[in-house]
């Protein structure tokens, strides 16, 4: 019976808990992105509640984190939009966006981003590096 | 939900936008216009926001919201009387109707909008550089 080559070799690199929470949390700084971007474009609109992304998702990142089985545990775990709840309303009209402060997490939201993707970069060349025996 | 998509609502920001500043623009114009076509003072005219769900990519929770102007109605609060007998469009009693522009809100408006116009040209740009940061991957 042959052995699948797959389960033996690449496992450790790509379920090593390093690359599996850059995955998710990479995911998560896409969507936390568009809840920006939505929270940005209705800093005017009367009535609008800020949305981040679900407050729930690290939680059960971190809970996977913990017990120890990170990648069969989040194969299911997808980041998604929620209002968010502690935004208070300074406005007349309702609105709880504050300008700045979105536009400070978004810069934020893409330092992390290019840090993500770098760690996930450094991962594939190390698979690279294994296959070729050469670190370009 | 990719960075793509969410360029489309940033898109109808800076389309509701330039919306407005038009309309700011158009009041500006019109501050001192005692004659329109229907007769009487020019009225200034205000631009509502509203949003608008894009369809959530099937997972519970919120959705994004991009945001359109709901519509572009003329305010009817009476504009200044000013006397003036030589003025061509004065009354009997020598009194001009003014339109009821008033300078300093318009140019906070149009402030306003051009500093969110920017905000949302600057979500853009973001996305534009995640995505390409995410191409490199692997390089």
């Amino acid at each position: 019976m042959p052995v699948a080559l797959s389960g033996t070799m690449v496992d450790p690199i790509f379920q090593s808990d390093n690359y599996v929470l850059a995955r998710k949390l990479l995911d998560a700084s896409v969507v936390r992105h568009q809840a920006i971007a939505s929270n940005i474009a209705n800093a005017e609109t009367p009535g609008y509640q800020r949305v981040d992304v679900a407050p729930d998702f690290a939680e059960q990142l971190r809970a996977q984190l913990v017990s120890g089985d990170l990648a069969k545990g989040t194969q299911n775990l997808t980041p998604h939009l929620a209002e968010d709840p502690s935004a208070r309303s300074v406005r007349p009209d309702g609105n709880s966006v504050d300008i700045e402060h979105e536009l400070l997490a978004m810069n934020r939201n893409a330092v992390e981003h290019e840090y993500l993707t770098e760690i996930i970069t450094q991962n594939i060349k190390q698979l690279k590096m294994a296959i070729t025996g050469r670190s370009s | 939900m990719n960075l793509i998509t969410g360029i489309d609502v940033s898109a109808s920001a800076l389309s509701a936008q330039k919306t407005r500043l038009d309309v700011v623009a158009q009041n500006i114009a019109n501050a001192q216009t005692t004659r329109t076509a229907s007769g009487g003072p020019y009225q200034r005219q205000v631009v509502s926001f509203e949003t608008e769900l894009i369809k959530s990519q099937g997972t519970s929770g919120a959705g994004l919201q991009s945001v359109r102007v709901a519509q572009v109605t003329t305010d009817r609060t009476p504009g200044q009387q000013v006397y003036n007998p030589q003025h061509p469009d004065a009354t009997a009693d020598g009194l001009v109707t003014m339109p009821n522009v008033n300078l300093s809100q318009e140019m906070v408006d149009l402030i306003t909008a051009s500093r969110t116009y920017e905000a949302n040209l600057s979500v853009v740009k973001t996305a534009r550089q995640m995505a390409s940061r995410t191409l490199d991957i692997g390089k």
